[in-house]
């Protein structure tokens, strides 16, 4: 994708989907609402994942984090774009990510007698908060902390990542202008 | 444009500031240069201003080892790509200080260079008029001797104007920050319109990368740029006293051979390390110009201290260069926080731009928040956030190394494993300064003032330059000891950290080391 056409989309983040075989650039959210066909993580684990979304930072399954999430563990490793490249971890992703959800609901189950999405708002945050600070009775999975603080960072990236959710918090997105001539060419 | 099975001058290795700087400067003295990029290739209409696309910059590829107490965040630190981590990086550009050169001569630790300040500065000073830096030298009152910035400052916004009054009400001084940014247009490039997209790169040629500044004049003067072709040997001769090439595998996956007079190695300062112990031979047991057994060892990377605060004003964080606007180097003399247990050189980079989402984001700064908490928050910090980071000195540890892992990549090399533990007087330097930056943002009227982890801020040594070649990997002029057709660019040749970021330095390093080797090339070839 060029800057231009980039620019004319207004920033959103856009990603390539296939729906009913054919390539579509769609948001995440879009994605999620036109029910794009999942491909690493199962239903019951999206289930999951958009519950967490929901308690880290409401607003972020609307937003597609479980479909940007998909797309990215499914991307070859040079298109990747979650944060947690940076964190010192060796990819894929995918098992990460999975163990982790897998993790919480363990978790939950152990606390509450059944699955996180199950739970009611309020236990929901109880256990996020305590996932935040160390691994929960029944845990198991990658340390708890570093999954809140990865799939929290994705929840902001889905929400606030965008031009969307940077216009929304009264910040001018101010993309860089198209130069005159390309610098160099 | 594939180099396969051809004879060079020079080949370089690596396309980002040192090895385009390295590449740039040979081909304009008529030698003829190839570099081989491992990554993909880039042009700047690629750089997207989004937090989210900009890690495609980042490191993705082979995998690098991390261990000890702190690591050197190596995919966020080093690039991948045409342009490297230059493409991405924040262009702050000050310079060494004369004392940053001698810390084991003055201080009885560390290590010294093998050359001074004054070696160093017609180079600082012939980069900066061709590269453009903005700032105001008069203000600068720590700056060491050079010619005055030949772009007026950048501006000072919202921001920036009420962190200085902190700095003020504490006796601190502040200036301009130097950048490595048009303030005003330079040389045909386009002002700076100041829309803290920095981190993932700048398509208008305002900020001095590589695809902005040196690729352009190498590919210009001929040399040859050659991507997605990944080195995994430097080949020797039959004495094990001359580089004659690399071996590469290239985009097919083919493996490959590029012949050369001079051989660069400007992959960074972890995989110029991985590189030498990886292409051992007969003659070289433990790795490439390891003589001296100290290929990979004095790893650093700068501890950054992360000052946060809310203010009443609003300060519109978005605004300016993600590097920052203003600079306070009060407390470069090495000596400053000694009652702390403290030692080394520190510098402020205030009010620096700042996204809500990624690393570096204004959400990512709390983590303690989530849920209807962490909404409210971010709307409170878009208005009235404000933040600054000290580059604190990594004293140089010989157990903080590069070595080799157990584990190989596709190609059968060996993978990089980077120890890193920040020196107890560096960590204790860091932990005085985190008081200093809250008492700094508290005098300026912050509502709240918070701290972030200890960051990991550049990749420094592995590979240190030094006149004794029982204890460095490369003389004066990145030339290795052992090998001296074999040379080394880029913030691996540091032996001493500094408190300043190393890109301007790794631009006047490769600049020297290019006129000496252009000078005395009769002397490199057989």
């Amino acid at each position: 994708m060029d800057r231009r056409k980039f620019l004319s989309r207004g920033g959103t983040a856009l990603l390539t989907f296939y729906l009913g075989g054919c390539a579509e650039e769609l948001t995440p959210g879009q994605a999620r609402e036109r029910g794009v066909p999942l491909q690493v993580l199962s239903a019951a684990e999206v289930a999951t994942l958009d519950a967490l979304g929901e308690t880290l930072l409401p607003g972020s399954a609307a937003a597609g984090l479980s479909h940007f999430i998909d797309h990215q563990l499914g991307a070859p490793r040079s298109e990747q774009l979650l944060m947690i490249k940076y964190l010192g971890l060796d990819p894929p992703f995918d098992g990460f990510y999975r163990s982790g959800l897998a993790g919480l609901d363990g978790a939950a189950r152990a606390a509450h007698g059944s699955a996180f999405a199950a739970l009611a708002e309020e236990l929901r945050r109880e256990l996020v908060a305590a996932v935040a600070q160390s691994d929960p009775p029944g845990w198991s999975g990658p340390p708890a902390p570093l999954f809140y603080f990865v799939t929290r960072n994705d929840s902001l990236d889905v929400v606030y990542g965008t031009r969307e959710g940077i216009e929304g918090l009264g910040i001018p997105y101010m993309a860089h202008i198209l130069p005159p001539s390309r610098w160099g060419a | 444009m594939s180099v396969a099975g051809e004879k060079f001058d020079a080949v370089v290795v690596g396309s980002g500031a040192a090895g385009s700087a390295m590449a740039a400067r040979l081909a304009a003295g008529g030698k003829r240069v190839a570099i081989l990029e491992a990554g993909p290739a880039r042009e700047n209409s690629d750089l997207i201003s989004s937090g989210i696309w900009a890690r495609r910059l980042k490191w993705h590829g082979e995998p690098v080892e991390e261990a000890g107490d702190n690591p050197v965040g190596h995919v966020f630190n080093a690039g991948f790509g045409v342009g490297g981590a230059a493409l991405h990086h924040f262009a702050v550009w000050p310079r060494l200080h004369p004392t940053d050169f001698r810390v084991r001569s003055d201080h009885d630790r560390g290590l010294d260079w093998p050359l001074d300040y004054a070696d160093l500065a017609p180079y600082y000073d012939q980069v900066q008029a061709q590269s453009g830096i903005s700032g105001d030298a008069d203000q600068e009152i720590w700056r060491p001797s050079g010619a005055p910035y030949p772009m007026k400052p950048v501006p000072v916004f919202a921001q920036a104007e009420i962190l200085a009054r902190g700095f003020e009400a504490r006796g601190l001084t502040t200036a301009p920050l130097p950048l490595a940014v048009t303030s005003e247009p330079y040389q045909g490039r386009p002002p700076c319109i100041w829309d803290g997209w920095c981190d993932a790169g700048c398509p208008i040629g305002a900020l001095a990368n590589p695809l902005t500044i040196d690729l352009p004049k190498a590919t210009a003067a001929g040399a040859i740029l050659e991507t997605d072709a990944t080195v995994t040997r430097v080949l020797t001769d039959g004495s094990g006293e001359r580089a004659t090439g690399v071996e590469y595998v290239d985009a097919t996956g083919s493996r490959q051979v590029a012949y050369a007079d001079v051989v660069v190695l400007a992959a960074f300062a972890v995989q110029n390390p991985r590189l030498l112990l990886a292409s051992a031979t007969d003659r070289h047991p433990n790795g490439l110009a390891n003589s001296s057994g100290h290929v990979g060892r004095y790893t650093m990377t700068h501890p950054a201290g992360l000052i946060y605060g809310l203010f009443d004003e609003e300060t519109r964080c978005w605004q300016g260069a993600f590097g920052g606007q203003l600079l306070n180097q009060d407390g470069y003399p090495k000596d400053t926080h000694a009652e702390a247990g403290a030692f080394g050189s520190y510098q402020w980079m205030i009010a620096q731009a700042v996204k809500p989402n990624d690393l570096l984001g204004i959400g990512t700064t709390r983590p303690d928040l989530f849920g209807a908490d962490l909404h409210g928050f971010m709307r409170r910090a878009a208005r009235g956030f404000a933040s600054m980071t000290a580059v604190v000195e990594d004293l140089a540890v010989a157990t903080n190394a590069v070595t080799l892992s157990d584990r190989r990549d596709r190609f059968g090399v060996p993978l990089a494993r980077v120890t890193h533990t920040t020196a107890p007087e560096s960590r204790a330097l860091w932990l005085a300064v985190l008081e200093q930056g809250k008492a700094i943002f508290e005098a300026a009227g912050a509502k709240e003032v918070w701290t972030g982890p200890q960051g990991a801020m550049h990749i420094m040594g592995g590979t240190i330059m030094g006149d004794d070649p029982k204890t460095s990997v490369t003389n004066g002029y990145g030339q290795t000891h052992d090998l001296p057709n074999l040379v080394i660019a880029g913030p691996g040749l540091f032996p001493s950290s500094g408190g300043v970021n190393p890109t301007f330095t790794v631009h006047a390093l490769a600049a020297r080391s290019a006129a000496h080797l252009l000078e005395h090339w009769g002397e490199l070839t057989p």
